[in-house]
């Protein structure tokens, strides 16, 4: 009897002690799932602030004359064609106002192909302005339009590269346009008032369909024209140099 | 033992990522880019940076800080390792967002990253989870 009794003491324990390991279990994964939730709301507190400081990291830069500009002094411009009008070969640039990669791909390689094959007059460079990248691009673009017909096309775009915003943020407004051209030297009124008519569609028009036409489908990419053949030789920033003077030489 | 094998693993092919494009950007050249051409896009854009600092070298330091954590098997380093893990992932899912939302442009290198940080916060995430509870006796 008192065996007995001291087994089934033993019982309870042990029944006792289970239930106890399966709660302490339950309760040590409960304390994981608290502590992953934890974690996980740190890191999304984080997050915030760190993409809060990427986002901004594309926000508008004051104004300033971009650093062509003093290259393009002195060489004519007529149309959208900067250099000799007379050149047998032409380049054009198709560009976006608001790509990052067209703005870095004039500081790197549009003084070079300036100075070495337009300025002699080899080449005249001319610029196709695409709007692609959204409605910020496209009120740019039409801008741009304006500026061309004012012999300013090539002052506005360098400019504006120098200014670039967060890609479509609503940056491009008439105030940011008005500074980017008093800096260019762009009548803006005039420029505002072409960019209202349908001709300043027609020009963002007529680049599209050439670029389909072309197969151009980003940007920048680099466009030789000779003996009425048209060509592309570059695409982006990889190798643009070489890649422009493989073609040009 | 094994998904803590696996995201050593995992870790140190993000860790010769990162550090591939570390050398890159400090090097001013654009990364060889052989099946996407977004490469140079990406690394050039005002996103590749961080407050000055470039995302390629943070994302080195993370994965250093991923395989540190990894070095003992104990649950706060485990906590550890899910912490840094998720920050990253949720890091590289905003690139990848400016990559293709923002810039047109993808770098293959980036979205191995990616795909990196994805496999180590799921490892990560199950190791904390699913390794053997210890009960204070």
């Amino acid at each position: 009897m008192s065996q007995s009794k001291r087994e089934l003491r033993a019982e309870r324990k042990a029944a006792r002690e289970a239930k106890e390991r399966v709660e302490a279990l339950a309760s040590a994964r409960r304390r994981r799932f608290i502590t992953l939730g934890g974690i996980a709301g740190v890191a999304a507190i984080i997050l915030a602030v760190v993409i809060g400081v990427s986002a901004s990291g594309g926000s508008p830069k004051p104004v300033k004359p971009g650093p062509a500009q003093a290259l393009l002094a002195g060489i004519p411009e007529s149309d959208g064609v900067l250099g000799n009008p007379k050149a047998k070969v032409t380049v054009t640039e198709y560009l976006d106002p608001q790509c990052p990669i067209c703005a870095q791909a004039s500081k790197d390689a549009l003084p070079h192909l300036i100075n070495t094959y337009v300025k002699p007059g080899k080449v005249k460079l001319k610029a196709a302005t695409m709007s692609f990248l959204g409605p910020d691009s496209v009120k740019a673009a039409k801008f741009a339009a304006g500026a061309k017909a004012q012999g300013k096309q090539w002052a506005f775009l360098e400019t504006f590269y120098a200014s670039q915003g967060t890609e479509n943020s609503g940056y491009v407004t008439d105030d940011f346009l008005n500074d980017i051209a008093k800096a260019a030297g762009v009548d803006a009124d005039k420029a505002h008032e072409f960019a209202g008519t349908q001709a300043a569609q027609d020009e963002l028009d007529t680049v599209d369909s050439d670029a389909q036409t072309l197969g151009v489908d980003s940007t920048p990419t680099f466009v030789l024209t000779s003996n009425g053949t048209s060509k592309v030789i570059a695409v982006g920033l990889d190798d643009l140099q070489a890649k422009l003077d493989k073609a040009l030489s | 033992m094994i998904t803590r094998v696996a995201a050593i693993v995992v870790a140190v092919i993000g860790l010769g990522i990162a550090t591939y494009l570390t050398i890159v950007h400090y090097a001013g050249d654009a990364p060889v880019c052989a099946i996407a051409h977004g490469c140079a896009t990406v690394q050039k854009s005002d996103y590749a940076k961080l407050a000055g600092v470039p995302v390629a070298l943070l994302g080195m330091v993370g994965y250093l800080g991923i395989l540190v954590s990894l070095a003992k098997d104990s649950e706060s380093w485990r906590n550890a390792t899910a912490f840094l893990s998720i920050v990253g992932l949720g890091f590289s899912g905003w690139l990848t967002y400016v990559e293709v939302v923002e810039l047109n442009a993808i770098c293959i290198w980036c979205v191995g990253s990616a795909i990196c940080m994805t496999l180590l916060a799921g490892l990560s995430i199950t190791r904390m989870l699913n390794s053997p509870l210890a009960l204070a006796r």
